[in-house]
């Protein structure tokens, strides 16, 4: 008998899920303990294994997704660090690109340095991009630079100097220097957290990584004592924003990986179930109370970005308008965010047109029906006076919810003003919301070269599965699925992952031309740190995988493109691939004869499980419905429909729509003319074939 | 057909995110950094008649391009357009705006009708001419400055216009280049024409008529509601242009007056300078940018991009002067001039909104390129636009190392340049005490150097705030002027504002950013923040004495005493603070 249980950190609660024999799930939501995180943790795993009989040395494994690290950019609370570049260059950190993600915005203010200039100082030295030393490092001066950011008094130290991806040997000589008079102070080479080119990502990223190293260390050391103390010896690992594990001691080492680790697990969840579905290609919709996010497996592969920023708030087609927050060159799973959740407020604009958010009444004091103050319709307040939510209470009764307050509000702030009714208001608001969150899937898909009809739509959070068959449907897509435990369903999946190890480096050369052997022994050399990495972290060689990947452009681009590799891929078939994978995302491809050319060679390593991490059919504890059926509106066609209220469990025998599936922590709307059933996984499954 | 306000929503949410998407498709096939990383390029979308209702996520020096050149296409081919047919045309006197901007439209028809057109424009490396990268601002009529094209078919009923093609391709330095980002562009009107129809066949012909028809209505509305909440008056503001580098010296002055009555305004640029010898002449096109641009930072933000909110704008500017330029006008640089506007703009609108809008910043991009040919002849070209001082603000100090709202530039990558130009660059970094003074101090500006690694070159610059500084508002200082340096075998001079010059081997070129004016009496700055800047070393001890009045004493503390004392007397000794300090060097 063991389990294994995964806690996934969010602003407002903190889900925890314990997997056990035969795919029993057992779910737990409690409130987030800020500020001491991890009280939450292991109180709630208190309750829930009291709650379901499990002893903590039952455990093997605790996984773990947490906001800490992105709460202490967010709030400026990470470490004091010292930041040492080449000199003349301290303040690459602060001009950043230029660039800021408003227009017309005369308020607009960049983000404040997380190392101010007075902590960044300049040592002479010199590489050229060819690696050639120029200039000899200033030892005296390099001294003087760390004495003076010692008795300043940082908690970490960053190093950043030009071109060291290319010839790191004044970068490691100034970690030399520290390592000596400051024993055992955390420093950050950035030649160890990112050696690939582009100063300001390269420092931008090692900057994050020195200034988090304190913060998340401690976190780290204080969790795994308590979880001890409460009985639970097994190990501790992390998500990574990648969508892999990393145990804690690495993660203290390179905090840079963990930064957005909650919304990247819920996407490795979709990953996993559409294996054991069989379906290649699906798009993962996670919809909260503020924001929804999209993301995208093609061909059973999660999709990544290679860099992406914290902070930077969230707008509508915003993904060309860069500068926002803090930029952190490392993989992370590709998600495309827009601020629509449940508690987004509607609104009229000075024209009178309708508005869905981005603004958000939260959880607190959250939608008008929670009776906590606001009084200005949210869209769960919209879903409510459709009949889509249960009008009396949520969350298994806990939530009690004021159904005619929403109604009201409704009534008076947007249906009277634009002469409709209150339910024709709360449709068109749903179906506004609805088309904000299609421009997310749009942004990882059509925006992508990629058709969403060949996709199914995998609905998640606690609002996804209400909106997901209508914007399936919008779409032309025909298959929505609502997993298990849908509403804690990104805390499910942290179950699903595995341990990775991300490298990649700086690797410029012309394919044409190209020594085949030159690839093979740069790449074959990459592919090899993964796996003494993976090794030293208790991995059998029989359990590691390494993939080998890519990126090129086109001579003269500024940009790149990834592809996979094998090991003694030529050249030439690289190049080759890359061009059809331009035209696939392009709709373009260059001539024959124009020069191609490598950017960075890349390495995951990935540390295979002993068994299979997943069961074959997940079992969520059943919830029965108070009522068999109520009124639920779907337009002005359609009208009021009476529509059956039904527990996952009734889908055995598939339900026609209008339907409406309530469960613990999530509520899944079935549409006139689709069709939901379950799969043998125990997913809700609708179909939107042949419907209007 | 009735508006139904959900059904507009929606519509208009489905044909912004098209817009949206064009420009993501240029972004993404792209060759060149100066559409990359610089998004020197906009894209839109516009109705059968080709008037403007979507506009992507864009450049905001483009907004008022699309209208005349969609119109000088309509005069030409309005009645004989045919579907496969794309235009082109970069002609700043029949449509166009400078040489290198090349606009495409591809008119969209469903069953045999046109419906909509799509358009794009995009800053294109070079278009030939006398110099690399076209942009020389000492041209002096626009036939020195590369190929132009009026308006074209650069595809007729799906087939190449393979003349055309030919004679671009003779005659522009880097021809991947250019027809790379021109196959960009042509992507990005597939991937609006594939949209397109996609939302005709949900909504109709009909109604996608009449719901683009009211998208152009309802911004119009928007912006109507949002003037009738401003002052209504009349306000004026003048500011100079030091010179078009062609006659040296000579200073080049921009006059704007305001007029704002319920819900109209007019910008009205008469009384500015008769048209220049250099390259620096707007089209009225690029003017209406400019207004437009200004205006647009006074509204609220959520006014869709497109041709409603220009029917509440009248733009007037003379032809014959610099704001609207006639054949053989030079232009290629005129990006100094349209900058130059906003800030004059932004000048007359902080007499109307005094809590809103600050200082000037250092005057927008600042033209840097290196060119030439290496000893194998091949090409090479490396175009850097720069500036990144805002001027301080009636509620904060200006953005340190930000770019101007006009176009919201990146900085290149200094290692990726090392590595694809013979280029190094030495420095780069903020200079400090160039800030003009204030409550709120401008921004600070940076210094790059440039190491020229190749046999020989030509470098040429574009800047400008060398006599004519940064003004300051309301009692705040003026920033510091632009400088341009070349160290040649061990001597540094310095060069004018701008130049073109051969380069060789070893010449390290410095370039100055001007700092942004202050806004508001510096003695009124906080001690603790002018303590935070000399402790960042942007202001010096001696500085934070003498403009601020604030005594620094050792171990980085507030001489409180001595600083209350310093500024009581620097009080009583003064004069009223000026509503404008504007200040010339000498």
């Amino acid at each position: 008998m063991t389990w294994r249980v995964s806690a996934d950190i969010g602003g407002t609660f903190t889900d925890l899920v314990a997997i056990g024999p035969g795919g029993a799930l057992r779910t737990k939501k409690v409130s987030s303990s800020v500020g001491d995180y991890g009280r939450a943790i292991v109180e709630g795993l208190g309750e829930l294994f009291a709650e379901c009989g499990i002893a903590p040395d039952q455990v093997e494994e605790v996984l773990h997704a947490t906001t800490v690290a992105s709460n202490a950019i967010l709030e400026h609370k990470g470490a004091r660090t010292g930041l040492i570049t080449t000199q003349g260059f301290r303040d690459v950190l602060e001009i950043r690109t230029l660039r800021m993600p408003r227009l017309y915005d005369l308020r607009w203010e960049k983000p404040a340095p997380l190392v101010p200039r007075h902590l960044r100082l300049g040592v002479t030295e010199r590489v050229n991009h060819r690696g050639e030393v120029e200039t000899p490092l200033d030892e005296a001066e390099a001294v003087t630079a760390v004495e003076a950011l010692l008795a300043e008094g940082v908690a970490a130290i960053a190093v950043c100097l030009l071109h060291s991806y290319a010839n790191p040997a004044h970068e490691r000589r100034l970690g030399e220097i520290i390592a000596a008079r400051a024993p055992g102070l955390p420093v950050s080479l950035s030649v160890d957290v990112l050696p690939e080119m582009k100063e300001y990502e390269r420092t931008s990223t090692t900057v994050i990584n020195a200034y988090l190293g304190p913060i998340l260390g401690r976190y780290l050391t204080a969790l795994s004592g308590d979880l001890r103390e409460a009985g639970l010896a097994a190990p501790l690992l992390l998500m990574q924003s990648s969508g892999g594990l990393m145990p804690a001691a690495e993660a203290a080492r390179l905090p840079v990986h963990v930064v957005e680790s909650g919304p990247a697990a819920g996407v490795i969840g979709v990953q996993m179930l559409a294996r054991r579905i069989g379906l290649p290609n699906a798009i993962s919709f996670d919809m909260g109370g503020t924001t929804a996010k999209a993301g995208v497996i093609e061909n059973g592969e999660v999709t990544r970005a290679g860099e992406y920023s914290v902070g930077g708030g969230i707008m509508v087609g915003s993904r060309l308008l860069s500068g926002a927050g803090y930029q952190l060159k490392v993989p992370a799973i590709d998600l495309a965010e827009v601020g629509a959740g449940g508690g987004s407020v509607i609104w009229l604009d000075a024209a009178g047109a309708p508005q869905v958010g981005p603004e958000s009444a939260g959880a607190h004091p959250g939608p008008v029906c929670y009776g906590k103050g606001n009084m200005q319709p949210t869209v769960t307040d919209a879903n409510v006076a459709l009949g889509y939510l249960n009008p009396v209470a949520l969350v298994g009764g806990a939530l009690p919810i004021d159904a005619a307050a929403s109604r009201a509000a409704i009534a008076d702030r947007i249906a009277a003003p634009l002469g409709l009714s209150v339910e024709e208001a709360a449709h068109g608001a749903h179906l506004i919301a609805a088309s904000n969150m299609i421009r997310a899937i749009k942004a990882v898909t059509s925006e992508r070269g990629r058709d969403p009809r060949a996709f199914a739509l995998v609905a998640f959070g606690g609002n996804g599965p209400l909106f997901a068959a209508g914007m399936a449907r919008a779409l032309g897509m025909t298959r929505v699925v609502v997993p298990p435990s849908a509403g804690v369903f990104s805390a499910v999946g942290l179950l699903a992952s595995d341990v990775e190890v991300h490298l990649s480096r700086s690797w410029r050369r012309f394919a044409q031309g190209l020594d085949p052997a030159a690839l093979e022994t740069a790449a074959s050399a990459l592919a090899e740190e993964a796996r003494a990495r993976l090794a030293t972290q208790g991995f059998p060689p029989a359990r590691i995988q390494v993939r080998r990947a890519s990126t090129l452009r086109y001579q003269g681009q500024s940009f790149e493109l990834a592809v996979p590799m094998e090991a003694g891929d030529t050249p030439d078939a690289v190049a080759e691939r890359y061009g059809a994978e331009h035209e696939r995302t392009y709709g373009h491809r260059a001539g024959a004869g124009e020069p191609v050319e490598f950017v960075t060679l890349q390495a995951v390593g990935t540390g295979l499980p002993e068994r299979d991490r997943m069961p074959d059919r997940l079992s969520p504890h059943a919830v029965t419905p108070a009522v068999p059926a109520r009124a639920a509106y779907f337009g002005r066609a359609l009208g009021w429909l009476e529509t059956r209220v039904l527990s996952r469990d009734a889908l055995a025998a598939p339900a026609p729509g209008p339907a409406i599936i309530e469960e613990y922590d999530c509520t899944c709307l079935v549409p006139p003319g689709a069709t939901a059933a379950l799969d043998h996984f125990n997913n809700i499954v609708i179909d939107l074939q042949g419907d209007s | 057909m009735q508006t139904d306000p959900i059904e507009l929503e929606l519509f208009r949410n489905a044909l912004f995110s098209i817009a949206d998407e064009m420009a993501l498709t240029v972004h993404r096939t792209t060759y060149s950094a100066v559409l990359k990383d610089n998004m020197d390029y906009s894209t839109a979308f516009c109705d059968a008649e080709g008037r403007l209702v979507a506009q992507g996520l864009t450049l905001p020096s483009h907004l008022g391009s699309i209208p005349e050149a969609l119109g000088a296409v309509m005069r030409r081919y309005g009645t004989t357009m045919a579907e496969g047919d794309i235009f082109v045309l970069n002609d700043p006197f029949e449509g166009g705006m400078h040489l290198p901007d090349i606009f495409l439209f591809q008119p969209i028809f469903v069953d045999g009708e046109r419906v909509a057109i799509a358009a794009t424009i995009c800053h294109h490396t070079d278009v030939g001419g006398r110099v690399p990268g076209s942009n020389a601002s000492d041209s002096t009529e626009i036939y020195q400055e590369g190929l132009r094209i009026p308006p074209l078919r650069l595809y007729t009923r799906g087939e190449p216009n393979e003349t055309l093609h030919a004679l671009i391709e003779k005659n522009v330095r880097v021809p991947v280049k250019v027809f790379g980002d021109l196959r960009a562009q042509l992507a990005a009107c597939t991937i609006a024409e594939r949209q397109f129809k996609a939302l005709v066949a949900r909504t109709g012909v009909e109604k996608t008529r009449f719901y683009m028809n009211e998208l152009l209505d309802y911004a119009e509305r928007l912006a109507r509601a949002a003037l009738r909440d401003l002052p209504d008056g009349e306000w004026s503001f003048e500011d100079h242009i030091d010179d078009d580098g062609v006659e040296v010296g000579k200073p080049i002055p921009l006059r704007v007056r305001v007029e704002k009555r319920g819900d109209r305004m007019l910008v009205d640029w008469t009384g500015t300078s008769p048209q220049v010898k250099g390259a620096i002449n707007n089209t009225l096109s690029f003017t209406r940018s400019a207004s437009y641009c200004g205006v647009k930072s006074i509204l609220p933000a959520n006014i869709p991009n497109n041709e409603g909110y220009f029917r509440v704008i009248e733009v007037v500017a003379p032809p014959g002067t610099v704001a609207h330029g006639v054949l053989p006008a030079a232009c290629a640089a005129r990006g100094l001039t349209g900058f130059r506007m906003v800030d004059c703009l932004f000048g007359a609108l902080a007499q109307m909104l005094p809590d809103r809008v600050g200082a000037a910043g250092d005057g927008g991009n600042i033209g840097v390129s290196i060119g030439g040919y290496t000893p194998d002849r091949q090409p090479f070209i490396y175009v850097d636009f720069t500036c990144c001082a805002w001027g301080g603000r009636p509620f904060a100090d200006g953005c340190d190392g930000n770019s101007h709202m006009f176009a919201n530039m990146a900085s290149p990558s200094i290692e990726v340049t090392e590595t694809e130009q013979p280029i190094q660059i030495t420095r780069y970094e903020f200079l400090p005490d160039t800030m003009g003074p204030g409550q709120y101090r401008g921004g600070a500006p940076f210094c790059r150097e440039y190491r020229f690694l190749e046999q020989e070159g030509v470098l040429q610059v574009r800047a400008d705030r060398r006599a004519f500084l940064p003004f300051g508002l309301q009692g705040g200082g003026a920033g510091a002027p632009s400088m341009n340096w070349l160290e040649r075998d061990g001597k540094t001079e310095k060069l004018p504002s701008k130049f073109c010059i051969t380069l060789k081997y070893g010449d390290v070129f410095r370039l100055d950013v001007p700092g942004g004016g202050g806004w508001g009496d510096p003695l009124a700055r906080e001690p603790a923040s002018v303590l935070r800047d000399a402790r960042n070393g942007l202001v010096s001890v001696e500085a934070a004495r003498r403009d601020y009045g604030v005594v620094i004493a050792p171990g980085w503390q507030v001489d409180v005493a001595a600083t209350e004392a310093l500024r009581a007397e620097r009080r009583a000794g003064r004069g009223p603070l000026p509503a404008v300090t504007r200040e010339r060097a000498a």
